[in-house]
């Protein structure tokens, strides 16, 4: 109501005032649709988490468990052996994709698995099972890769859902309330003081009249 | 007034990310980076698998008529959660990947049908806001 009391009860400032609640009330309407689509985008990229998260662990665990095979089979000191001899540069192109406005990350992995020659450990002294557990590594990091993407796109979009949010409430609750207020007590107070006019015109008319 | 001016802010920056020029499906499929420019100058992606799986639905003649990213307009005229697609072929593609059978070219959606739109096509669809 301060905002109320600063207004200046002109034809001009309610001019103005009108154009300020139609620019916010626009704003607040296309906000509100970018929030929603938002939160459609949202519960998409959180459904999406859930499923490859599910698919990801599944898989870590499916990989540990081979290795674990391996380690009994070859030797905990060969396996680790091994392992430092294997090499690995994974090429991931990192671009963007926009999802209104918000920048989210895009992961493309070319190839995560890999034949046993391109490795890099002997194959000569090591047991077919590194191989088997090698590939299920391979196969658990290409979905890691996946649920990085997900998840990066997941914080991008709730970080911008909270900002539009905020800015939605504002509009509705304290600026267009507050615009709306101003603009009925400049409307009543026109309408008082175009009373007062006409009541004194005719005050000055009957004293005129009874003067006469 | 420095409240109306974030807000104009705000909406000024609504349809950044709309990109400068659309591609067709058959330029996009034929380029070996399958993306757009968007207004603020970044780059905006097209996912290869979703290319294939239009290419798939839309039929080869329309490849080079359907637009991309496909325009998701969101008009708050439309009332809350509705969205309109414009294009013959772009209405056409959407409707065959509802499983609809509609014709014109225009098609209004509504938010179930949105999400599972940009569930299909995150990369090849993207959000218009139209200002009343």
């Amino acid at each position: 109501m301060a905002a109320v009391a600063v207004v200046t009860p002109t034809r001009m400032e309610l001019l103005k005032l009108k154009q300020r609640v139609s620019l916010a009330q626009k704003g607040h309407d296309l906000l509100r649709e970018k929030m929603d689509a938002l939160v459609i985008e949202f519960f998409e990229v959180l459904r999406r988490i859930g499923e490859a998260r599910t698919g990801a662990l599944k898989q870590l665990s499916l990989a540990h468990r081979t290795l674990s095979v391996c380690s009994a089979i070859m030797g905990t000191i060969e396996t680790r052996q091994a392992s430092m001899e294997a090499k690995r540069e994974l090429e991931v192109e990192i671009s963007t994709r926009h999802v209104m406005g918000v920048v989210v990350p895009t992961l493309e992995v070319d190839k995560v698995e890999r034949n046993a020659l391109a490795r890099g450990y002997s194959l000569h002294t090591t047991s077919s099972v590194l191989d088997e557990a090698s590939k299920e590594f391979e196969k658990a990091l290409g979905l890691l890769v996946k649920l990085a993407e997900l998840e990066g796109s997941a914080h991008a979009i709730a970080r911008e859902l909270e900002r539009t949010k905020r800015r939605v409430n504002a509009l509705e609750y304290i600026l267009i309330p507050q615009l709306k207020a101003a603009l009925k007590f400049i409307e009543m107070r026109l309408d008082e003081m175009e009373r007062e006019n006409f009541s004194r015109l005719k005050r000055i008319k009957a004293m005129l009249e009874a003067g006469a | 007034m420095n409240v109306d001016r974030v807000l104009k802010f705000e909406l000024s920056r609504l349809n950044v990310h709309l990109p400068e020029r659309r591609i067709s499906l058959k330029d996009a499929l034929e380029s070996e980076k399958p993306q757009v420019a968007a207004r603020d100058g970044s780059i905006h992606r097209f996912k290869r698998e979703e290319l294939d799986f239009l290419a798939k639905v839309v039929p080869k003649a329309d490849w080079g008529r359907l637009q991309l990213p496909v325009l998701i307009a969101l008009d708050p005229k439309l009332g809350r959660g509705a969205a309109r697609i414009t294009g013959e072929v772009e209405a056409r593609t959407i409707d065959q990947i509802l499983g609809k059978k509609g014709k014109g070219e225009e098609l209004l959606i509504y938010r179930p049908e949105v999400a599972i739109v940009r569930r299909k096509l995150p990369t090849t669809t993207q959000y218009l806001f139209v200002p009343g």
